[in-house]
Order: structure tokens, then C-alpha cells, then sequence
């Protein structure tokens, strides 16, 4: 059993979920409200890592993060070292590759609130964002907890990409799934069994409980 | 005390331009559904944004295209009452109250909530969700809920249209009773024109995205200035006119020729008359030389209410069919009953003095 591992890989949903959390709600506002008539392009960009292979996905992130690209240069030059096989760059992946789980739930949770309402908030002095946190964040709770609950569920579970752009490190950037296939290439069955049944438990643990709470914090003002 | 209103905004084919002005008393703002009633409403609300024009609301210039002004929805203090209520469900009766107070200080906030608690008779609702609320009860809530910021005007989007009959008589007089009280505009917009007439005392009709009328509502009924406002105000019966001399007009459509006691400079485009103003009696020997607008009658079909009859009427032949008929009258039940046992044809007798005629 590689503690480890699974400490890695919950700091990293729990770090994935965290910054998309408050990276996928701007992006999901947009995407709902713009009215720009290009506004499918910049949501099939966000939907992309949806189809892509991870190994294609995982590759530009490999070669943008690296030293040679813009991105890879300026984080450099501001931290002293590149972004792969690093935490770090295990995290920028991740969130990038999990954007789309985030941004389409809360997204649709935004999109099913009935607009007289916002307008309403707006007509009683209300700004934008007074309406937001008062009238639209409480109306779409359940999309906002099941983009969360599905980037941290995607983030534990991802394979090809933490391995293009994280590689293998132990105690850096060996995540669960990567230790269970070690331990099984390795043909330790017994060690890949015990991992595999700590990550199944616990996933169904985390999602029960989310969605346990959650819905019966929504009923509240359906039933009374 | 003053809303004024000329604004322009074309959406697809559809094209609105009204000017009105509301200073005070309550006003109706009438017309059939799609003649851009909604819409200008939306315009003052701020939710809706004109491509020209002007809205001052008492000296406050809320929107001037002229001058690139354009005063977001959450600072006009125009108070917004949604056809479907919009109250928030996520919140209580005394919550959804609050929303639009919230900058007060909690003492101030929480007198101005009582106080709508009790004006609009919602005090016992106060800790309920919206979803448990009646139609009625919820239309109260939000009524209150725009009261409480005290709103410079006040924007009443079909109150009504949700509700049963029986509910509508007691909200209405309740909200008659509101507005009295409420020191600012208040613009009413129905498609019901009775509703607005009992709340209102000046109307606007609108039709196909201007304005066919406006002035005290009276004056409107009495002398509909168009067809569409002859129509918005309820009058059913209307035939293509042609003048002839002497007072005497051709009313093409009904075949037959009328007197009229209105002068009308204008060329007249259409006769009319309302419904309950035609007279239905027996048929006399004596009436065939009276032939000044007394015309032999026969029946195609009726419409029964519980205390009247509408009457299809079809001056000078028999109907080939049950839509074959001219004009339209209602009767009261009991001159019904003694009437429809009499043998055909009928007199009907349009009265000079009830009709009336519109322009081209």
C-alpha cells in the first residue's frame, strides 16, 4: 500500500477542484451570458481535453510548459525551474484537462435559472455581482457541486496525462493510478488490489457524501 | 411626480416607437398581446435597451440616447411587479421582502419589512417559502417586495393574468387601495381592458408598436380615436362606412344605411357600435315605416353567459349559416327568455347617439 500516492493524488483533486472551483465559474457566467456571436468557438476550445486522447492533450501541455515555449520561458524565469515533472505542472495539467467537467455542469446550473429572476435582483438595486452570490450561486448549487464533485472524481482517476506531463516521480507526481499500474507491471497484485480498493471506497465515499448533503441542502425551500 | 416616455426599438420586423407621459394618477397601458406592451415596459425597467429616445422619471433622466445615458436597471428605482411574480426560492416571504433593502440599517430594514408584511397582508407568510404560497398570495409578496425599496415608479407587468376570477376582485381592490397610498407613477399594463379601466384613469393603447391613443380613459371609450382602440376597448361590431349627405352614413359591410348624431370631420373609414349598446325587440307591423336605423333581424347563433346573452345577428335576410351575421348584441337574461319564443325576423335598432365612426 503506497501512502503516498494516495496523499499525492488527493492534494491534487482537492487542488484541482479548488482552482477550478473559482477559474470554471467566470468561464461558465461567460459562456452562459455572452452574447458574442464567436462564443462557440472559445466553448469548443474548453471542450476539447472531452475528445482528445490524453497523450494529445498531455503532449501541448508537455511542449508548452517546457522551456523552449513562451509559457515554459516566462514561468521560468520567475521560478528558476520548468513546470514538468513537477507538482506544479502535474496541477496546470490537470485543471486544464478537467476544465470541461467543471465548466459544463456549472454552466447548464447557471443556464437553468430563470432570467426574470436576475432581472428582478437587478430591478431591486442588486449589481451584477450582489446577484450572483445572492440570487444566481444559490439557484445553480447543484451544477456548481457536481462540476466540483466530477473535476476532483476526473482528477483521481487520470492516467495519460499526469503521466506525459508528470512522469513518474515517487512522492512528486505518482499518483494512484500510476502506482496501481506500476504495482501491477511490477505484478504485485496483492499491493495493486489494496490501492484500488482504498481509491474505489473512498471516491464513492466523497461522491455519497457530496451529493447526500448537497441535495438535501437544495430541498430545503422545495419541501417547507 | 413624472414618468415620460418617447422611446424607438426595432427588433427584427417588429418596430416600437410610443411617447406617453404618466404624471400621478395611475396609468393603464393597453393593447393586444404583441403590440409592444412588455417591451416598452422592459425599456423603463432598465432590462431592455432603446435604440433612440428618452425616459425622464421625475426629473431624472434614466435613458437619452442623445446623451449616451443609459442608467443601469439597479439604480432607477423603478419598481418592477413580473407577470409570473419572480419572487426568489430560495428565500422566505420576509426574505425575499428584504432583498432590495439590504443597504439599510438593520433597524430601518427591519420596520420597512414589517410594514409591507402588513400592508400587503402577507405578515402570517413571513417565514414561508414561495413554492408554498398560492398564486394570490405570491402576487401580494411581490407587490411588497417592489414596494419596499420605495420605488420612484412603479411597473405592474398583467398582475392578474395568473390568477382565478374569484382572486382577481380581491387583489385588484386591494391593489386599487395600494396605489392610492403610493405617492409615485404607476404604469398598468393588461390586455384586459375592464381590469385596467377600474385601476387606471388615464390610458395609453398601444397597437403594433405605437400609440393609437392616449388621454383619460372616459374620453377613450367614449370616442375611440381608431379601429385598434375601438377593438382594445372591447367594441365587437364594425362595418366599412361611406358618408352620404345629410348626417347619413352607408354602412357598407351590414347593407343598410344609418343616421348618426356624431360630427365627424374626417372622412369616416368604419361605423361601429358597442355590443350592449344594440336594442333587440319584437318585430311590429308599425316598425316597416319607421326605416330610420330600425332594421328587420334573424338570428345565427348565440353565446350564453350567466347573466347575459350574446346574440349573432344578420340584418335584412335570414343566415345561410351560424357565422353568417352582422353584428353582435348583448341581452340580459330575462329579456332573453321573453324574447327568444318570438317568431322571426326581430327589430334591431341602432341608435344615432350609440354609433360611432373612425378614420381611415
Amino acid at each position: 500500500m503506497n501512502w503516498s500516492a494516495v496523499v499525492l493524488s488527493l492534494r491534487l483533486a482537492v487542488s484541482v477542484a479548488a482552482i477550478l472551483l473559482v477559474v470554471g465559474m467566470p468561464i461558465a457566467y461567460w459562456v452562459t451570458f455572452s452574447r458574442w456571436r464567436w462564443k462557440f468557438l472559445v466553448e469548443a476550445i474548453v471542450a476539447l481535453p472531452l475528445v482528445l486522447p490524453p497523450t494529445v492533450l498531455g503532449y501541448y501541455i508537455l511542449v508548452g510548459l517546457g522551456p523552449r515555449h513562451f509559457a515554459g520561458k516566462l514561468w521560468q524565469s520567475w521560478f528558476g525551474h520548468t513546470l514538468p515533472f513537477t507538482f506544479g505542472g502535474l496541477l496546470a495539467a490537470s485543471v486544464l484537462y478537467s476544465l470541461p467537467f467543471a465548466v459544463q455542469p456549472i454552466a447548464a446550473g447557471f443556464d437553468g435559472v430563470d432570467r426574470r429572476l436576475i432581472e428582478a435582483s437587478w430591478t431591486l438595486g442588486a449589481s451584477r455581482l450582489s446577484t450572483f452570490f445572492r440570487v444566481l450561486l444559490p439557484l445553480s448549487m447543484a451544477g456548481v457541486v457536481t462540476g466540483l464533485v466530477l473535476s476532483f472524481a476526473h482528477t483521481i482517476g487520470e492516467f495519460g496525462v499526469v503521466l506525459m506531463v508528470g512522469g513518474n516521480i515517487p512522492g512528486v507526481t505518482r499518483t494512484v493510478s500510476i502506482d496501481i499500474y506500476d504495482q501491477t507491471q511490477a505484478a504485485n497484485y496483492d499491493v495493486a488490489n489494496k490501492t484500488a480498493l482504498v481509491l474505489l471506497l473512498f471516491s464513492f465515499l466523497v461522491l455519497a457524501f457530496i451529493y447526500g448533503t448537497s441535495r438535501r441542502a437544495l430541498g430545503l425551500w422545495r419541501r417547507t | 411626480m413624472a414618468l415620460e416616455v418617447a422611446i424607438e426599438k426595432q427588433v427584427d420586423d417588429f418596430r416600437l416607437a410610443v411617447e406617453f407621459k404618466a404624471d400621478g394618477a395611475p396609468v393603464g397601458l393597453l393593447g393586444p398581446s404583441g403590440s409592444g406592451k412588455t417591451m416598452t415596459l422592459r425599456a423603463i425597467a432598465g432590462l431592455e435597451t432603446p435604440d433612440r429616445g428618452r425616459i425622464v422619471l421625475d426629473g431624472r433622466v434614466l435613458f437619452d440616447s442623445d446623451q449616451r445615458i443609459n442608467v443601469p436597471a439597479r439604480d432607477r428605482r423603478v419598481g418592477v411587479l413580473f407577470q409570473s411574480y419572480a419572487l426568489f426560492p430560495h428565500m422566505t416571504v420576509a426574505e425575499n421582502i428584504a432583498f432590495g433593502v439590504r443597504q439599510l440599517s438593520s433597524e430601518e430594514r427591519d420596520r420597512r419589512v414589517a410594514e409591507q408584511l402588513a400592508s400587503g397582508h402577507v405578515a402570517h407568510l413571513a417565514s414561508r417559502y414561495p413554492a408554498t404560497l398560492s398564486g394570490g398570495e405570491q402576487q401580494r409578496v411581490a407587490l411588497a417586495r417592489a414596494l419596499a425599496t420605495s420605488p420612484a415608479a412603479l411597473l405592474l407587468d398583467e398582475p392578474f393574468s395568473a390568477l382565478d376570477t374569484h382572486l382577481r376582485n380581491a387583489l385588484e381592490r386591494q391593489l386599487r387601495e395600494t396605489l392610492v397610498s403610493y405617492g409615485g407613477s404607476t404604469l398598468f399594463v393588461s390586455h384586459n381592458l375592464e381590469e385596467a379601466y377600474r385601476v387606471c384613469s388615464n390610458l395609453v393603447v398601444l397597437a403594433h408598436g405605437s400609440v393609437a391613443a392616449r388621454g383619460p380613459k372616459e374620453e377613450i371609450f367614449r370616442h375611440p380615436p381608431a379601429l385598434e382602440v375601438a377593438r382594445v376597448t372591447g367594441c365587437r361590431n364594425f362595418s366599412r362606412a361611406c358618408r352620404f349627405a345629410d348626417g347619413r352614413v352607408e354602412a357598407i359591410d351590414w347593407g343598410c344605411t344609418l343616421r348618426v348624431a356624431q360630427n365627424f370631420p374626417k372622412p369616416p373609414g368604419h361605423i361601429a357600435i358597442r355590443a350592449n349598446h344594440v336594442r333587440v325587440r319584437a318585430w311590429e307591423a308599425s316598425d316597416a315605416k319607421n326605416t330610420e336605423n330600425l332594421f328587420p333581424c334573424w338570428l345565427a347563433a348565440t353565446a350564453e353567459a350567466p347573466f347575459r346573452v350574446t346574440a349573432d345577428l344578420r340584418i335584412g335576410t335570414p343566415p345561410a349559416n351560424p357565422t353568417d351575421f352582422h353584428l353582435q348584441a348583448e341581452i340580459l337574461k330575462h329579456e332573453w327568455e321573453s324574447l327568444r319564443n318570438v317568431p322571426q325576423p326581430w327589430a334591431v335598432e341602432l341608435a344615432p347617439d350609440r354609433l360611432f365612426l373612425l378614420p381611415d
